[in-house]
């Protein structure tokens, strides 16, 4: 019996594989074919926007004045060498800041043209709106089914049919149905790390944010499933905005629509992607681009 | 090769050699502790040979001597002949042992020292009989024959089964007694003093009104009823436990009579088989924990102590793990990070050092005395001046245990909640949760265990305590059990006993104490057995939390 298991198993892991393979294939050919149309910030609906931001540490400040816009249901990733601010830029649109002692801000951010560091917002409808993923997966030690309805019960859903509703769709948008719907009230503990972060991502989607922060999210897995959050990033875009902090620079290529060079708390350019990577206009982002320091 | 000392120093076996030796130790002192208390507690159980011998006395005389040995010596020849024994010239030394003879209520006492070596022809004689009973110690001697209303119904070799039967009878007959005394009219005095309570109230709130009284002078003349039908019964039933006796021949030759309503048990140790002495070592250990204790504690069960400890323990854990779970929460996760918070945590762990008579000294001046009156005052004036909380009780006792072990709860939870990892309360909060909601749905589900090894640290130090529990509530023996069938079933402000206490008491307060000796090991032993046992259960809790939130793994 545990071997036939294992063997089905084996075939599920392997049929993806195949599958993503040839996507990843259509990935390149898409960025490519991408460089034909003109993808220009001016013609983007803005879901965010960024104006004049500073954040200290304590005296030390780590962002110096960034301005930005990121374009609604696009996915914008931020890339740069380790500790040049993309993360902690990325956590100020969520306010996962306010949790670090010392933490200050100076500037706005704006969602849907509402200040989201003015007085008297509340920060957990804010991140129910801003939803995030994290660098290692960190599913809750609860079953499948409870890890996904976390959002909604906090909301205080409680009723079995939407849970359940929801539960299926939040796990078909992250690709991950089919392999866990016969095991929903197994332990999240036992997936896989690939499966555990699509599991993050279903929790997240469950509870229908506008914006999702996406921070290395493929960064501790293998390669396979790497592909598969990447192929996931593109169907999510469709109904989500998705900013996608990554260090991998093919990546950010193969997933975004825009992307934002950051150099030590600095923006240093910022624009399509197609743009950015092939025809840079600051000597700094052609210098990390091809790998010049980093 | 020749390895030289240095490399082989280097590599470190000699760490390895020394860790393990001390971990031998360790394991040795343990298991040899058990072993003692096991052996000489467990084996205080076990049927005796009864040994009859012609002692010859100092002045050349012979005198018959009945009994178990319990203990033997070797005794410096020159330390008997200081205290004036005739010591026959070029012995060193000489053994020496000590015999329970029993029959305090013919020899005084029940223990005599005697010299081996003038012990002449010890015989181990099946007729001889060990008696239990209820007043007295132990009996050694021969049954001469049964009496039934002061007439002889059996004598000689039938004496004995019929002796068993009436025995049987008599025992039935008590628990009956038992059963009235104990239940039914403890429960109708209980009533009583409730009324008499109730009546006292009405009388200091103004409201003594006639209707009043009649309902409970009614009630009153009912449980008088009540009374009368179980008075009567018992008078039957003690005229009827009295109609038996036996009659024994002690070893100074004197004939006793004894009647069967102080007789626990009669057997014969000399002509009993292995299988008949399992039998009894097994029925003797459980009466031993099943059963009240009698004769000042020196004989019988230690039931009421048992289940006074589990009680205590069980309160003070329902007191102590809430309060220093809050406790801990504010401070790890609520309080300001400061020099204040330090000062507080540092405050809190050397808490855990103060001693825990201290703890006892503030838990009668504080609780006691002051909120205990208080709460008198307040809402229990009928009962005044005789106090109700007022005094040491279960309530009290648990309360202060609970403080006493406050600060290990606290500081076990908060090491659970520190380790905690920060990505999954992040994770909770990014889908809205508030900082209360992760608390309450993520952190502390999975802090849990952390909390139950707080908790099992706090059984097992509040189980063993025992010197602030002689201030504010542990008696030598309680007359009931503080938790029973009479309303409001717990009883809070009840004294109750406690094996630790037991141990003590039993040991050190006794007027035998050779004879609680090997009680006081028996005890100890259970006391060992009844932590391990909380522990255990707790462990077990422990271990199915781990399992079911064992991220913390990652």
């Amino acid at each position: 019996m545990s071997e036939t298991m294992t063997n089905q198993n084996v075939v599920n892991d392997e049929q993806p594989f195949n599958e993503s393979k040839h996507r990843s294939h259509g990935i390149d050919i898409s960025a490519i074919e991408r460089s034909m149309e003109d993808l220009s910030i001016d013609n983007e609906t803005i879901a965010l926007e960024v104006n004049k931001l500073k954040l200290f540490y304590g005296e030390k400040e780590a962002l110096h004045g960034i301005d930005m816009r990121i374009p609604q249901k696009r996915v914008t990733a931020f890339i740069g060498p380790s500790g040049c601010g993309k993360s902690t830029l990325l956590r100020c649109f969520n306010r996962m800041n306010d949790l670090v002692d010392g933490c200050r801000i100076d500037g706005q951010i704006l969602l849907e043209k509402e200040d989201i560091y003015r007085k008297g917002v509340d920060v957990a409808e804010l991140r129910r709106r801003v939803g995030m993923v994290f660098q290692k997966p960190n599913p809750f030690p609860k079953t499948i089914y409870e890890n996904v309805a976390y959002g909604l019960r906090i909301q205080g859903i409680n009723k079995k049919r939407i849970l359940d509703e929801t539960v299926e769709w939040a796990l078909k948008s992250a690709a991950l149905w089919d392999e866990v719907k016969d095991r929903l009230n197994d332990s999240a503990l036992g997936l896989s790390g690939g499966q555990q972060q699509r599991l993050v991502i279903a929790r997240t989607v469950a509870v229908k944010p506008e914006v999702l922060l996406l921070d290395e999210p493929a960064s501790a897995l293998d390669p396979l499933s790497t592909l598969k959050i990447e192929e996931l990033i593109h169907e999510l875009k469709n109904d989500y905005t998705i900013v996608i902090v990554t260090h991998n620079m093919q990546q950010a290529a193969r997933v975004s629509d825009y992307t934002a060079f950051m150099y030590m708390g600095d923006l240093i350019e910022f624009g399509s992607t197609n743009q950015l990577f092939t025809n840079p206009s600051c000597k700094q982002t052609e210098d990390y681009i091809t790998g010049r320091y980093g | 090769m020749r390895v030289s000392l240095k490399t082989w120093f280097n590599k470190g076996d000699p760490w390895i050699w020394i860790n393990a030796g001390a971990v031998s130790i360790s394991l040795v002192m343990v298991f040899g502790l058990l072993l003692l208390i096991g052996v000489r507690g467990l084996a205080h159980f076990w049927p005796h040979s009864l040994m009859e011998t012609d002692y010859l006395g100092e002045n050349d005389k012979t005198t018959l001597l009945i009994g178990e040995i319990v203990e033997t010596e070797e005794v410096p020849a020159e330390q008997l002949h200081a205290a004036g024994v005739q010591v026959p010239p070029g012995v060193d030394y000489m053994r020496r042992d000590l015999i329970k003879t029993g029959n305090r209520d013919v020899l005084g006492s029940d223990f005599r020292w005697v010299l081996a070596d003038r012990m002449r022809d010890v015989r181990y004689p099946k007729e001889l009989m060990t008696l239990e009973r209820r007043e007295w110690g132990n009996f050694y001697g021969y049954l001469v024959s049964v009496k039934e209303d002061g007439s002889v119904v059996a004598s000689g070799s039938g004496a004995w089964d019929e002796l068993q039967s009436r025995i049987d009878r008599a025992l039935s007959l008590h628990d009956r007694i038992y059963d009235i005394e104990k239940q039914q009219i403890g429960k109708v005095n209980y009533t009583l003093e409730r009324l008499r309570l109730k009546e006292r109230r009405l009388e200091l709130d103004g409201r003594k009104t006639p209707e009043a009284m009649a309902e409970i002078e009614a009630e009153r003349a009912e449980q008088h009823a009540t009374y009368e039908v179980l008075q009567k019964d018992l008078n039957e039933l003690y005229q009827e436990i009295k109609r038996d006796a036996l009659v024994a021949r002690a070893m100074n030759g004197k004939e006793l009579e004894i009647p069967l309503s102080k007789v626990v048990r009669a057997f014969q140790p000399n002509q009993m088989g292995l299988g008949d002495k399992i039998g009894f070592y097994f029925a003797k250990i459980w009466e031993f924990i099943s059963d009240d204790p009698r004769e000042a504690n020196t004989e019988g069960g230690i039931f009421p102590a048992i289940y006074g400890t589990v009680l205590m323990v069980v309160i003070m854990s329902v007191l102590v793990t809430p309060l220093g779970v809050i406790a801990a929460v504010y401070l790890r996760e609520y309080a300001h990070q400061g020099a204040l918070t330090r000062i507080i945590r540092i405050a809190v762990n050397n808490l855990a050092g103060v001693p825990s008579i201290v703890y006892g000294v503030f838990g009668l001046g504080f609780f006691i005395y002051f909120i205990g009156s208080g709460i008198d005052e307040h809402f229990f004036p009928e009962a005044l001046p005789s106090p109700t909380f007022g005094a040491p009780g279960l309530l009290w006792a648990s309360i202060t245990l609970a403080i006493l072990t406050l600060p290990v709860v606290i500081v076990a939870t908060e090491e659970g909640l520190a380790r905690i990892p920060r990505s999954i309360r992040e994770g909770s909060l990014a889908l809205g949760a508030t900082k209360a909601e992760t608390l309450w749905r993520v952190v502390l589900p999975m802090a849990s265990p952390a909390m139950m090894t707080g908790v099992i640290l706090a059984i097992a130090r509040a189980a063993g305590e025992v010197a602030p529990l002689m201030l504010v509530g542990v008696v030598k023996l309680a007359p009931s059990l503080p938790l029973d069938g009479n309303y409001p079933y717990l009883h809070l402000d009840q004294k109750f006993m406690h094996l630790g206490f037991h141990i003590y008491d039993v040991g050190f307060q006794s007027p035998n104490v050779e004879a609680a000796r090997p009680l006081v090991y028996a005890t100890a032993l259970l006391l060992v057995a009844v932590i391990a046992l909380l522990n255990l259960s707790a462990v077990a809790i422990r271990n199915r939390l781990r399992e079911k939130y064992k991220a913390l793994e990652m």
